[in-house]
């Protein structure tokens, strides 16, 4: 077991007191940073990159600082999302559907620990995966052309009918406004600007983190100040419930974690997917699957389970391509990528041999950070829950300015708080009408690869459609679409009786 | 040799200049795009090491202001930071490629003030390792006979320096229209070179340091290096362009600017900063760290040296169209 | 009602949407696929979408009355102004004003606002700027 005897080398290297302090303060920090809207993992990394410098670290304590913020940031993100209803950050987008349900039916402190479990699960088996898999995943990620993201991507979006199951019509018009946005920007492929109104600002198109931070936060704060009622002292005064989860409700929950691990990891292993497109994957597939009496959407500890575990396991995913390929599969890794590189370690196929000392170091440094962020974010589940004992008088100005210094503090610019202001007052309006935000941000997140790889795929075949089925990949992917979700949808209007249109707690009503 | 006269230079100026009328107080640099990016860590391993070398009192605070690939730093510098004699901000190739090409509506290469590089990457030409082309000069006649049948994976988009450097080398090579070439844009040099071990694409342009990893491997095979002479170290032994007879020099070069109306003193003082920085043995090892190669122009000479790449990089864009 | 009209705006932003699309400038050197065709297809999804929204209205959502509705207008143009003076008056001053304000409209006695709007901005600068170091506006008293 030669993999193994390497991994107890890295223990032997990242278990120092100096290393399992800094871990414990990245993933204290790494917390703090998931759960601030706005600031996500690779803002956190970015932000957290001096310090490491300042402190003069050597390459291994720095990467076990800066992976343990960027495994805090995954299972941070969430706690905003189940107690406000806001994203902390991208991956985080889909906890939001039945975590605040649950948040609001009095089971915050539940959903917390349920979801910080799912992390842990989806981020062990991740790493685990990351021993004993990269050499061979590394081939996966090869398998994938222009043509096989392009299908992939085709799946995500056929996936969205069964998210916002309410008005299929209105979800297709989100998932075509998130496009849309996504589009605004010089075009990567000829250099023009597209929708861009001459203005410089916009040439870079909008970043998904004003247009997340707006729609969910500050719409947030517009749904508040919509409904105060006039004096009553009772605002924001919302049940906590038990912290800790009934067994049941743990054992009814993993399988779909372990189904959401796997499913996570293999989009965080391909770059250009990522812990976004793990996420919503592993939500989509988990409501597709075991969504027997509607139940995802309004509270249901699965539809947190899914998501959490697949997103902490696909921040493990894409440290493979990261590690074995240098090349990021996200934000987050890019940005420690840049790290690698300035801390003189190339990575790519022979990382492994030339210095094993720094990969089995930052491997074994996944494992203690993650423990770590177990023990940790399981006691202060009772802390994290007080956030919603604070009346929301005080709770939604704080919300509404941490959104503002977030966009702020990343971009310095006065433009983007304009158009993060322009899609709270958007994000509202949609609410009222019941139009889901979720597709959005889908849209916004993942429209950019997506055309980017029909027009690679159309760039190399010279335009010859028939090439997007050339792999059985490929056909595989869309054939799995197609039957999987788009033919149920059509289908399924004739046979299944007529649910009744019973209203799902999409939108925020605090009253 | 350049590089030596040019270190020599520095030194004797370095000397000269020992007490400067100008004093830094809070010394600012902006790096033009969001953190982690190649001008973020320009900005912060240049702030850390004029900090290590006691050049500036303190710390060098870093702001990122994002947008318009640079243009929204631009302009801002231009239009509201213009006499501000504490601010640098970070430059590169890409600053260069869009000036030239009108990226930065309104804006030209004189609203500032030029202070000096800290080094660059030079281009290379690559293609898989079982591919049967095994010369620059071989690639280029693949391209000629039948432009579809290649298709050119880089990590810049279109019209950007990663495509331009493939164009002028096909214009040297007598490709003669250029357009023709396929070219396939993809996010970072990383993502590009995947794509030619995946087999979806046939040669790859980028940066020498991007590329490093898989030449370590033997996964890729660097038909050609867009540098002067041979690169040191792991690159040694592949030929430059220029030796296969295609006289292409193709560097990204990283660097900084000043608002406009900088003062002369203040100007001087940051051009012996940057200088000592880049002579430092601290700024050595950064740059062997991140494949940089030397690229050594401070002050006037710098100014010149990015007028004739803008002016370069505007001749050929306009010859190939992609500016009118 | 409120559907309809939502419908209607939504073919406008679609028709609005396809129209720049034509307008969209192509260089010389282009991909078989161009820059055009993609915004076509989300276009006429969004055109269509808009219109079965106008033909299949849902039931009228509960819009709140005009004082609740310029409660959020005037929450906007606070936000709008906040964004404009940060430069300024710096970040502490702004923020303090900013969230004084919304915690007052939402319920607060105008004394805990300010108290609440000083503390929120005091403690978003320590987190953002001293412990994470952020760049944040420094007004003309430093901060």
């Amino acid at each position: 077991m030669d993999t193994l005897a390497s991994l107890a080398d890295g223990f032997a290297v990242a278990l120092t007191w100096q290393n399992l302090f800094l871990a414990l303060i990245g993933c204290f920090l790494g917390t703090i940073i998931g759960a601030l809207p706005g600031l996500g993992p690779s803002n956190g990394v970015a932000i957290l990159i001096p310090l490491a410098f300042t402190l003069g670290l050597p390459a291994t304590p720095a990467l076990i600082l800066l992976t343990s913020v960027y495994y805090g940031a995954m299972y941070g993100g969430r706690i905003s999302s189940i107690l406000l209803n806001i994203p902390g950050d991208e991956p985080a987008l889909m906890t939001t559907l039945d975590g605040y349900p649950m948040a609001r039916a009095g089971k915050a402190g539940e959903a917390l620990a349920i979801s910080g479990i799912a992390s842990f699960v989806g981020a062990f088996f991740a790493t685990w995966g990351l021993v004993f898999l990269a050499p061979q995943l590394v081939k996966v990620a090869l398998l994938f052309g222009p043509a096989e993201y392009f299908a992939l991507f085709v799946l995500a979006f056929a996936t969205l009918g069964g998210v916002a199951s309410r008005n299929q019509a209105k979800a297709a018009f989100a998932a075509a406004l998130g496009l849309g946005i996504a589009t605004i920007g010089v075009d990567g492929q000829t250099g023009v600007p597209r929708f861009a109104f001459g203005e410089v600002h916009l040439y870079d198109g909008i970043d998904f983190l004003v247009a997340i931070v707006g729609l969910f936060a500050l719409s947030e704060v517009f749904i508040f100040l919509e409904h105060r009622a006039g004096g009553s002292g009772a605002d924001g005064a919302m049940k906590v419930g038990r912290v800790i989860p009934r067994w049941k409700m743990v054992r009814e929950t993993v399988p779909a974690m372990g189904r959401s691990t796997i499913l996570g990891f293999i989009a965080g292993v391909l770059p250009g997917a990522g812990a976004s497109l793990g996420s919503f994957i592993s939500y989509t597939f988990e409501k597709r699957i075991s969504d027997r009496n509607g139940t995802f959407g309004k509270g249901d500890p699965r539809g947190i389970a899914a998501p959490e575990a697949g997103n902490n396991a696909a921040a493990g995913g894409a440290l493979v391509p990261m590690l074995a390929l240098g090349v990021p599969g996200s934000g987050t890794t890019a940005v420690l990528l840049a790290m690698l590189l300035a801390l003189n370690i190339t990575p790519g196929p022979l990382l492994f041999q030339q210095n094993p000392d720094v990969v089995w170091g930052l491997i074994a440094a996944l494992f203690i950070g993650n423990l770590m962020l177990l023990a940790m974010n399981l006691p202060m589940v009772s802390l994290f829950v007080r956030v919603l004992l604070i009346p929301t008088r005080y709770l939604m100005p704080a919300v509404a300015m941490i959104s503002f210094v977030g966009i702020y503090g990343i971009s310095g610019s006065t433009f983007d708080l304009m158009v993060m202001i322009a899609f709270g007052v958007l994000g509202w309006v949609l609410r009222k009408l019941d139009v889901p935000l979720v597709p959005i941000i889908l849209g916004v997140l993942l429209g950019d690869q997506m055309e980017k790889n029909l027009r690679r795929a159309m760039t190399i075949h010279d335009g010859d459609w028939t090439m997007l089925f050339n792999s059985w990949l490929a056909i595989g992917l869309w054939a799995f679409a197609i039957v999987g979700f788009v033919l149920p949808l059509i289908v399924g209007r004739y046979f299944r009786p007529k649910i009744a249109d019973e209203p799902i707690a999409e939108g925020a009503d605090p009253d | 040799m350049k590089k030596l006269v040019g270190l020599a230079a520095v030194l004797t100026l370095a000397s000269s200049l020992s007490a400067f009328a100008f004093e830094p107080a809070k010394t600012e640099c902006i790096a033009p795009a969001a953190p982690g990016g190649g001008w973020d860590f320009t900005c912060r391993q240049v702030g850390k090491t004029l900090q290590d070398l006691k050049l500036v009192p303190g710390s060098m605070q870093v702001t990122n202001v994002a947008g318009g690939g640079g243009g929204v730093a631009y302009a801002e510098v231009v239009s509201k930071r213009d006499a501000d004699n504490e601010l640098i901000v970070a430059a590169s190739s890409a600053t260069a490629t869009r000036l030239a090409q009108g990226a930065f509506p309104g804006n030209t290469m004189d609203q500032v003030r030029w202070i000096g590089s800290v080094g660059a990457d030079y281009g290379i030409i690559a293609v898989a390792k079982d591919s049967p082309v095994n010369t620059l000069p071989e690639l280029m006649d693949m391209i000629k006979k039948d432009p579809s049948a290649v298709s050119v994976a880089g990590g810049s988009a279109v019209g950007g320096w990663d495509h331009l450097k493939v164009l002028i080398a096909a214009n040297k090579a007598g490709v003669e229209d250029v357009r023709q070439v396929k070219y396939v844009a993809f996010d970072g040099g990383g993502e590009a070179v995947t794509q030619l071990l995946a087999g979806s694409v046939q040669a790859f342009t980028g940066d020498a340091s991007e590329a490093k990893g898989f030449v370590d491997s033997g996964d890729i095979k660097v038909i050609a290096v867009l540098a002067p002479e041979r690169l040191e170290g792991d690159f040694a032994s592949f030929p430059t362009a220029k030796e296969q007879g295609i006289d292409v020099i193709g560097a990204n070069w990283r660097g900084f600017y000043a608002p406009g109306s900088m003062s002369d003193d203040a100007y001087a003082y940051w051009v012996d900063a940057i200088g000592k920085v880049y002579a430092s043995d601290e700024w050595k090892g950064i740059m062997a760290a991140n494949g940089l190669a030397p690229l050594d122009l401070q002050g006037d000479e710098f100014q010149a040296f990015v007028k004739e790449s803008i002016d370069s990089i505007t001749n050929l864009s306009k010859q190939i169209g992609i500016v009118k | 009602m409120s559907d309809r009209i939502f419908g209607v705006f939504g073919l406008l932003l679609a028709a609005f949407y396809l129209w720049q699309a034509t307008q969209i400038e192509l260089s010389f050197i282009s991909d078989p696929f161009g820059p055009k065709a993609f915004p076509y297809m989300i276009g006429i999804v969004l055109a269509v979408a808009s219109a079965i929204v106008v033909l299949k209205p849902d039931t009228e959502p509960e819009w709140p009355s005009f004082p609740r509705l310029f409660e959020i207008g005037m929450a906007t143009a606070v936000m709008i102004a906040y964004a404009m003076f940060l430069k300024e008056y710096g970040f502490v001053a702004c923020t303090a004003v900013a969230a004084a304000y919304l915690s007052w409209r939402l319920g607060a006695a105008p004394l805990s606002a300010v108290i609440a709007g000083i503390a929120i901005a005091i403690g978003i600068y320590v987190i953002f700027h001293l412990v994470l170091g952020l760049s944040l506006a420094r007004g003309p008293w430093g901060f």
